[in-house]
């Protein structure tokens, strides 16, 4: 059995046949294909471990060892939120199904698993990275992504949430992710290149007229833009294309709207807002130990039919 | 109402307030729902004015029969609505009303016809009633020139121009007078006692009584008729419970007033009953019941502010007069010895409790010195707007004031008023031609402060300064709960001296204002407060303030009554009475805005009394022939007193404020007068920002009330309960007086005035007249109004003061302009509402001047205490999560540490163990 090796472009280092992998020369940082590939072998399990970053390292870690526990017996089960699975071995990992097989966004692990002769991939998603892995983990109620479900995602940064959600919402789903740097923006792009169903949109998320003709009606927007006004940010993109009974996924960052003030406050705050902009919490959830001083506020948008723009 | 479908849509403010004025509450709620109008700006000109006006104007002449139209629609309509309110009122309100009514009834068709023939008591009544509009109508036609001439020609003239004239006269007299009552009530309160307790003590002085019955019944009769209606709404009960008691023994009813009042005395303070009864005494002899429920109402007023406060005096004595007057008028519309009686056992009663025993010779020493002071000063500038003021603003309120005696304390004010105006009608007159020559706002003002300044030291050394004992009452008003509305009417009282003596001062300072304008705009913080709380504070004082004066007048009066004698609590009583029973807000803001507008008659008549018993003390000062002073009062107060009076009034209400400001804690009114200067000011006190708040809050309440008044169908009765309410919390607020809310109101309103004034002295005096004529509007366009359009038409200043006010709302610091931006004001009663809001946001503005940028106030966020701690260990489903581990970590960790160990963990090293999917997020209450 060939390891389930996920070769990424020229890149993905072929790992060597079992237990051999090359650590990744990768692209940068983890980012690029790293060689470490769950290999789903047999058992499947996690092999191997994120190369360093381009630090060529003769046989990466241990010669043959397989990640995760040696990786033998791995299970994946369905978690709560639709598209998102749990890895369940020795240690658990939240992980999505990659949607393009063999490839690491940012350099994380991947776990391949053989269900008879299809061979399934999963990327690990850690939530000390994404805000939404963080919010999953933290055990937030609903999140609304879900497969086929068109999301906006403003604050996109380099894509790597975006690329987990683009495994979420599937095929039949789309992401429309928004990003204003375009530093970032061209990591967005290149992920979006492997992805069909992300559709990069480098604009100020403030003005959505600029990139009306780009999105068409959503189910939900996630937000993570860190902003002062980034709650008048999501309302004016609610209002010109959520629908209504969508949702918002909102992730507060309290020092980005006032470090002066309890962050608690500013969350009460921040919710105070969205009540005024027909956008009602539902539910709230401290992202910590994840994150400082975050929280994510989980609501639904039922614009009256004036405020539509 | 279909008159008013006919009239142009700008009268149906005018006749709303009218409507409202002469308590047909239920014909002003239909009327109200049909056009939907908005109640009338105090400021604004009174549908009796506005006729009167039109009656004096040659256009009118020639149109004799259209104006006749709205005259007899209003005399029909008010008529038949008193009518209707008589047999559906009860007593009260037919007292009320007949008192009102009558008097508008007689102004109105007297007006169109005849001016002259009704003139002296009608027109009094009728500018009371109407006082507002015709001050209104006379500002608005040609608001200084028209007026004054019409004034000083209508003033005894009898005719058109006389009722124009003397409304305006009166307007500006009676704010005159309201000031130089409440200088009086304070300064007199105690002389007046004297006199008052003469009579009590001397079988209630039959002179007096049958002078003021005469005056009184003669008020009364006609005023019967129309009040009922307009009492009935409100007062009705109250009245109704006076009334019974009136009628049984007026003297109870005064007694129980005076018990009330002196409860309320007792209550705040104890030392306002001294005060009062001092007041009193003087008064009640002196000038007889007008005199008396002048001096009275100003030594009730005083005796609650001293009672309160020695430093309020003269707000007691205001207050104290109010009820006096009430009780007087009361007495007078029932019986003349009733009221006599009433007075002089609430004179009897308060001097008991403060200076009873000296009785009437202490008192009316004491008023004697504070009138005579207050007198000489108000003689000057006095006699010019005193006179007419008192003499309008006391027939149309003694009218009411008679019906209303056994309503209420606000019946018995208006009683007073009426039968003072009665009285007073004649001879001011007279003097309003010689007041208005003398037209010496300035000289009036100055004098006015001077003779304020006198009476107030004079009271004041006991008071320590009205404005403390302003203070002071308004704490015992909220110390005293017992009787919210008494606190509210001790409020109002003291707001009501506050606003008297703002009238004043604003007569006299506005007077001076217009003279000064500069003043003001000095005080424009303060008297934009004040001018905001003016405008409101106007309506509220007219509606409030009066109600509060009336109340506070019926507070004091009774607690000086409890402490010496309860017989004499009719009206005061009744008012005090009503308020308290009414706590029930509602009922006891209409009966406080019944008495309030009583009592602001009855303040204007108290004042024109106190002025006149000042004028009379001074003749006979501390000098036991209270008779003759009383005489000598009334002819002085026609011409001297009021202006005297007036002008003591503003001195005392300047000093008043001034020292309430100091005080800010002068309980409602002194508190609303702190808030206000606190607000203008900068918060002063801690109050302040709770005082700002609330005074805007009241401010604009105020405005709100009187509109929402208004448009409710008993504006009034809304308006002095929405300006209680909010009066009631600031009172509350501070004075802890919170039961009163048309007390507080009132007070708020008056606060606000007095804030106003308080902060800017100047502007306070204007604001007191706005505050005024306000609260005339609220209460009764008709008295208020007259009241502080007398005023305003006296003394050109003294419209400016109110207009100031409201452009002080508008503009605080237009002061100074506020000759002119009162007329305008005047003429646009909506201006000054809208103004009063502005002016509180102005001042939240101008407090978050130094204060550091920030998105979020944690002290303005309510944070869910479920999200109380944003912290992992608060959440549920902590114990053995995922992240647990990392928290441990990551938890001791801050900045850059943090960002280190957390990048450790992006790498992957991390093993959290099992993933739990339980729910831990907290959810928002959702449908």
């Amino acid at each position: 059995m060939r390891p389930g090796f996920s070769p990424r472009g020229d890149r993905g280092g072929r790992g060597g046949g079992r237990g051999g992998f090359r650590g990744g020369f990768g692209d940068r940082g983890g980012r690029g294909g790293r060689g470490g590939g769950f290999r789903s072998s047999e058992g499947g399990g996690f092999r191997g471990r994120g190369g360093g970053r381009g630090t060529p390292r003769g046989r990466g870690g241990r010669g043959g060892g397989r990640g995760f526990g040696g990786g033998k017996k791995v299970l994946i089960e369905p978690h709560r939120h639709e598209g998102v699975f749990i890895c369940r071995g020795k240690e658990d990992a939240l992980v999505t199904k990659n949607m393009v097989m063999g490839e690491s966004v940012y350099g994380e692990k991947r776990i391949s698993v053989e269900e008879g002769e299809t061979k399934i991939e999963y990327r690990a998603w850690n939530p000390f990275r994404s805000k939404l892995a963080a919010a999953i983990l933290g055990g937030i109620d609903k999140i609304h992504i879900k497969p086929g479900a068109k999301v906006m995602y403003l604050g996109a940064a380099s894509g790597t949430t975006v690329s987990h959600v683009s495994d979420i919402v599937g095929p039949e789903g789309l992401v429309y992710a928004v990003e204003f740097s375009h530093r970032s923006g061209r990591d967005l792009l290149n992920v979006a290149k492997k992805r069909t169903n992300i559709i990069p949109i480098i604009e100020d998320a403030r003005h959505p007229h600029k990139y009306r003709m780009l999105v068409g009606m959503v189910d939900v927007v996630f937000a993570d833009v860190a902003q002062p006004d980034q709650t008048r940010i999501v309302a004016l993109n609610a209002h010109n294309f959520l629908k209504n009974g969508g949702h918002f996924v909102i992730s507060i960052k309290a020092n980005c709207i006032d470090s002066t003030a309890a962050p608690e406050a500013v969350f009460a705050s921040e919710v105070k807002k969205m009540s005024a902009e027909n956008m009602k919490p539902q539910e709230q959830l401290t992202l910590e130990p994840y994150e400082r001083d975050h929280a994510v506020v989980v609501g639904i948008y039922r614009p009256p039919p004036k405020q539509k723009k | 109402m279909a008159e008013q479908k006919s009239v142009p849509s700008d009268l149906y403010k005018c006749v709303y307030s009218f409507l409202l004025e002469n308590k047909f509450t239920k014909a002003a709620q239909q009327f109200l729902k049909q056009t939907k109008v908005k109640p009338q700006d105090q400021n604004e000109e009174s549908l009796v004015n506005i006729y009167n006006f039109w009656v004096k104007s040659p256009e009118a002449k020639k149109r004799k029969a259209p104006p006749n139209e709205p005259g007899a629609v209003n005399g029909p309509a008010a008529k038949k609505a008193k009518a209707v309110a008589e047999s559906s009122s009860s007593e009260e309100s037919s007292d009320s009303e007949g008192e009102k009514a009558p008097a508008k009834a007689p102004a109105k068709k007297p007006p169109p016809p005849p001016p002259a023939a009704a003139a002296g008591s009608t027109r009094k009544k009728d500018s009371s009633s109407s006082s507002e509009e015709s001050d209104s109508e006379d500002e608005q036609p040609a608001k200084a020139a028209p007026k004054a001439s019409t004034g000083v020609v209508t003033s005894k003239a009898v005719v058109p121009s006389k009722a124009v004239a003397q409304k305006k006269q009166e307007s500006s007299s009676s704010e005159d007078s309201s000031s130089d009552s409440e200088d009086e009530q304070p300064a007199k309160a105690p002389a007046k006692p004297a006199p008052v307790k003469k009579v009590p003590a001397a079988a209630a002085a039959k002179a007096e009584s049958s002078s003021e019955d005469s005056s009184s019944e003669d008020e009364a009769p006609p005023s019967k008729k129309p009040k009922p209606g307009v009492y009935s709404a409100v007062p009705p009960p109250a009245s109704i419970h006076k009334a019974p008691a009136a009628s049984k023994a007026k003297e109870e009813s005064s007694d129980s007033s005076d018990d009330s009042s002196e409860e309320e005395k007792k209550v705040a303070a104890k030392p306002a009953p001294a005060k009062t009864t001092p007041a009193k005494p003087a008064v009640s002899k002196p000038a007889a019941k007008k005199q008396e429920s002048s001096s009275e109402s100003s030594d009730s007023s005083s005796d609650e502010e001293e009672a309160k406060k020695p430093a309020a005096k003269v707000t007691a004595a205001k207050a104290v007069p109010g009820k006096q007057v009430k009780a007087k008028a009361a007495p007078a519309a029932k019986e003349d010895s009733d009221e006599d009686s009433s007075s002089s056992e609430e004179e009897e009663v308060k001097k008991p409790a403060t200076k009873v025993t000296p009785a009437k010779a202490a008192p009316a020493k004491a008023a004697a010195p504070k009138k005579a002071k207050k007198d000489s000063p108000s003689e000057e500038e006095g006699k010019k707007k005193a006179k007419k003021p008192t003499a309008k603003p006391a027939h149309t309120k003694t009218a009411p004031a008679q019906k209303d005696e056994s309503s209420s304390s606000e019946s018995s004010s208006e009683d007073e008023a009426p039968a003072k105006p009665l009285t007073k009608p004649a001879t001011p007159k007279a003097p309003p031609a010689a007041s208005k020559a003398p037209a010496k706002a300035a000289e009036t003002s100055s004098d006015s402060e001077d003779s304020s300044e006198d009476e107030e030291e004079p009271v004041k050394p006991k008071p320590a300064a009205k404005a403390a004992t302003a203070a002071a009452k308004p704490a015992v008003k909220a110390a005293k709960p017992a009787a919210a509305a008494e606190s509210s009417s001790d409020s109002d009282s003291s707001s009501e001296d506050e606003k008297e003596t703002k009238a004043k001062p604003p007569a006299a300072k506005v007077a001076t204002p217009a003279l000064k304008p500069a003043a003001a705009g000095g005080k424009s913080a303060a008297a934009e407060s004040s001018s905001d709380s003016d405008s409101s504070s106007e309506e509220e004082q007219s509606a409030k303030s009066k109600p509060t004066a009336a109340k506070t007048a019926k507070s004091t009066a009774k607690p000086t009554v409890p402490a010496a004698k309860p017989a004499a609590e009719s009206s005061s009583d009744s008012s005090s009475e009503d308020e308290e029973p009414v706590k029930a807000k509602l009922a006891v803001v209409k009966a406080a805005t019944p008495a309030s507008k009583s009592a602001t008659p009855a303040k204007t008549k108290s004042k024109a009394g106190t002025s006149t018993t000042p004028s009379s003390k001074p003749t006979t000062p501390a000098a036991a022939a209270e008779s003759s002073s009383d005489s000598s009062s009334e002819d002085e107060e026609p011409v001297e007193a009021k202006p005297a009076v007036v002008k003591a009034a503003t001195p005392v209400s300047k000093s008043a404020t001034p020292a309430g400001k100091p005080a800010a804690a002068e309980s409602s009114s002194d508190s609303s007068d702190s808030e206000d200067e606190a607000a203008a000011s900068a918060k002063k006190v801690t109050a302040a920002a709770g005082k700002k708040a609330k005074e805007s809050s009241s401010e604009s309440s105020e405005s709100s009330e009187s509109e929402a008044e208004t448009a409710p169908a008993k504006p009034a009765a809304t308006n002095s309960k929405a300006a209680t309410p909010k009066t009631a919390a600031k009172a509350a607020a501070k004075p802890a007086a919170k039961p009163a809310e048309s007390s507080s109101s009132s007070e708020s309103s008056s606060e606000e005035e007095e804030a106003a004034s308080q902060s800017n002295k100047k502007a306070t005096a204007p604001v007191v007249a706005a505050k005024k004529t306000p609260a005339a509007k609220n209460k009764e366009s008709s008295s208020s109004e007259s009241s502080s359009e007398e005023e305003g038409k006296a003394r050109k200043a003294a419209t400016a003061p109110t207009t100031p006010m409201t452009n002080a709302n508008g503009k605080r610091k237009q002061d100074a302009e506020s000759s002119e931006e009162e007329e305008t004001e005047e003429k646009t009663p909506k201006n000054k509402k809208v103004t009063t809001t502005p002016q509180t946001f102005p001042k939240a503005n101008k407090k978050s001047s130094n204060i550091p940028f920030r998105r979020i106030v944690e002290e303005r966020v309510e944070v869910d205490p479920r999200l109380a701690d944003n912290s992992f260990e608060a959440k549920s489903g902590a114990n053995g999560d995922w992240g647990q581990k990392a928290n441990q970590v990551l938890k001791f960790t801050k900045g850059k540490s943090f960002r280190h160990e957390k990048t450790k963990k992006k790498r992957g090293s991390y093993r959290g163990g099992a993933i739990s999917t339980t729910i831990n997020s907290v959810k928002f209450d959702s449908d």
